[in-house]
């Protein structure tokens, strides 16, 4: 009587186990994307730092730095997974200079790839809507009749005992790059690792063309200008190698 | 026999719980009987062009706890001598600022700074004080009441008098429960977010409804735009510290904060650097919303300015360098920079600096002055004795 009890819960309880582990696998779950800032071959650190001006004479620093990622598709075995409304604000200004996004609910699937722009869709950069990270009245705004700041950059440029202020605010539609990184190992969600990026400040600078930042100290809204820098910007986002 | 034994017991069991429960329930019963059951604000809205906004979940609108904020915020009982209230220092017909440089309390000292506009304060910077010392409006509301002085008040003594006063015990138990420091300045934290100003001239454009003056206009381009000379797009500047719509801080962690060039770096303030201990941010202070600026003279948070005029002339040629000022203050220009002199100034001229200012009267709202809902609701009754 005992015994059949005891074996009636412990196959119950077996068969639930079962149940659930097979639930659990097909529910959605999180991707995680890291993203650690450097300058070259040097740590971000703001304000403090000094970095040789790549093109020309001169020390830089760092105030701020920030841009947009956005459209992030995620490349399955099932077919591609567009993150909705993924409009992310990438910051570095805290203690490990990283910005990490979780995408949660993510389908049950091997990925393979991912992709994203840097920048803004057209039609979200012609919107006053709040949607993601995307804030009208925030300080990427430019205003509303030419849209978002893809990337900030500001900081000064030291030479001698002259200081200048470096502004860099790179927008317009025809600006967004979208990149495409296959993976080492494909991944499925809630697996114990984030993707991991390296953002290069630095090749916003030197990535196909090296910028003298005294000739050069701001970019706003000069189209051919702006194109030099977004240029370069498509280039300072790689895979992070494993060790 | 051992079956019969557990029988009874689980008898006595099922008898004990059965007790228990209902002991739960006459409990629960009552409970939700004294427990106040506040009503949600009706009509409560803001534009989209706003953005997103939060009200605390342990602290939602409600009727009760708005008409209670109200209250406190006129009544001089808030201060230690029952000379001054909220209202002393935020007058509505000044868009909650009080026409002072700056402001006085109890102690008839002049405080260090200029008394802040009240208005749209779930919006911009999510830091109060003009050196973001605070995050929650809850958190804020405490500080003045208790400061020695501005309102030199005990809270435990501002308890007792609200526990004895007519009308307060029964405003506190249907907004919140009981009186304590935490549900005064929850309820003064709800009234002050039911202050929203949105039908200003500005508001009124943006919704399509007229159109602004050839001037307003030109002011309007200039407030929204950076200069850039290679471009020919002159520009005032405003928007890289003051947002678009909403004319405030930016509410991202402290963006909304910034160094305006008021000082060289040896008078300069510590201003946001008390909060977050970086010298970085010494002598930057919360951006302020623009809303009713017109109304709100003297400006800067040590009110040194008395007229727009002069506010002007110092975004256009006053501004003082130090280590933490902005940079797109000291890069603005509407006229090429000589590389090697740099001279800092916008190089507006007179036509714009008057366009300028111009819109930012169309930031004035009348109804948000008059509206009745801010107004003293001691005005209506008799005011209590002092």
């Amino acid at each position: 009587m005992r015994k059949l009890l005891s074996m009636s819960v412990a196959s119950g309880l077996l068969l639930t186990g079962a149940a659930i582990y097979v639930y659990q696998v097909s529910q959605p779950g999180t991707v995680r994307m890291r993203f650690d800032a450097v300058v070259g071959n040097k740590p971000l650190v703001f304000n403090d730092a000094r970095y040789s001006n790549p093109g020309g004479a001169g020390m830089f620093r760092i105030r701020d730095f920030q841009f947009f990622i956005s459209n992030i598709d995620l490349h399955g075995e099932k077919g591609v997974y567009r993150v909705p409304d993924s409009y992310y604000l990438a910051r570095f200004d805290n203690s490990s200079t990283s910005y990490q996004i979780n995408l949660a609910n993510v389908p049950r699937d091997w990925y393979s790839a991912v992709t994203f722009s840097i920048g803004v869709d057209e039609v979200a950069n012609g919107s006053i809507m709040s949607v993601g990270d995307l804030d009208p009245n925030s300080r990427m705004a430019w205003n509303w009749e030419v849209g978002y700041k893809f990337l900030l950059f500001e900081g000064a440029l030291i030479d001698s005992d002259t200081i200048r202020p470096l502004v860099y605010h790179v927008g317009f539609n025809e600006n967004r790059k979208t990149l495409r990184f296959n993976l080492p190992e494909e991944v499925a969600p809630d697996s114990s690792d984030a993707l991991l990026f390296t953002v290069d400040v630095l090749a916003l600078f030197t990535g196909k063309n090296t910028v003298d930042m005294a000739a050069l100290p701001n970019v706003k809204f000069d189209r051919d200008d702006a194109r030099l820098l977004a240029g370069n910007y498509g280039t300072m986002i790689s895979l992070t190698a494993r060790p | 026999m051992e079956s019969g034994g557990f029988g009874s017991i689980n008898k006595s069991i099922a008898m004990l719980s059965l007790c228990g429960v209902m002991l739960i329930a006459i409990i629960y019963g009552f409970v939700a009987y004294i427990e106040p059951k506040p009503t949600p604000l009706q009509g409560f809205t803001a534009p989209f062009v706003f953005g997103k906004f939060r009200v605390p979940d342990d602290n939602p609108l409600t009727q009760e706890a708005v008409q209670l904020g109200r209250r406190l915020f006129y009544d001089k009982q808030l201060s230690g001598d029952n000379t001054v209230s909220c209202s002393t220092c935020h007058l509505q017909h000044l868009a909650f600022t009080d026409g002072k440089a700056r402001s006085v309390g109890v102690s008839g000292k002049t405080l260090d700074f200029n008394s802040m506009s009240l208005a749209n304060l779930m919006w911009g910077p999510r830091h109060f004080f003009w050196n973001g010392r605070v995050d929650s409006l809850e958190e804020q509301a405490l500080a003045p009441i208790q400061d020695p002085n501005e309102m030199a008040q005990n809270l435990d003594d501002l308890i007792d008098e609200l526990e004895a006063d007519d009308v307060y015990p029964g405003l506190f138990r249907s907004a919140y429960g009981k009186i304590s420091a935490e549900n005064i300045a929850r309820a003064l934290a709800t009234f002050e977010r039911t202050l929203i100003s949105a039908d200003s001239k500005y508001d009124q454009y943006l919704r399509g409804e007229l159109k602004l003056s050839a001037e307003e206009e030109l002011g309007r381009k200039l407030f929204m735009a950076h200069p850039d000379v290679k471009v020919s797009l002159r520009g005032g500047n405003c928007i890289d510290c003051h947002s678009q719509f909403l004319t405030s801080g930016f509410n991202a962690q402290f963006d909304g904060f910034s160094n305006n060039g008021l000082d060289t770096e040896a008078l300069l303030n510590p201003g946001l650097q008390f909060t977050t201990g970086q010298v970085t941010d010494r002598g930057k202070f919360k951006v302020p919303t623009l809303r009713n600026i017109a109304l709100t003279a003297p400006y800067m948070h040590d009110g040194r300015f008395t007229t727009l005029e002069q506010v002007l002339d110092h975004y256009n040629e006053g501004i003082r360098v130090s280590d933490s000022l902005s940079p797109l203050i000291m890069e603005a220009d509407n006229q090429p920079q000589d590389a090697v002199n740099i001279r800092i100034s916008l190089n507006l001229n007179e036509e714009e600096k008057r366009a300028i200012i111009a819109f930012l009267h169309t930031l004035t709202d009348h109804s948000f002055i008059t509206e009745d809902k801010f107004s003293n609701p001691f005005d209506a009754d008799t005011m209590p004795d002092a």
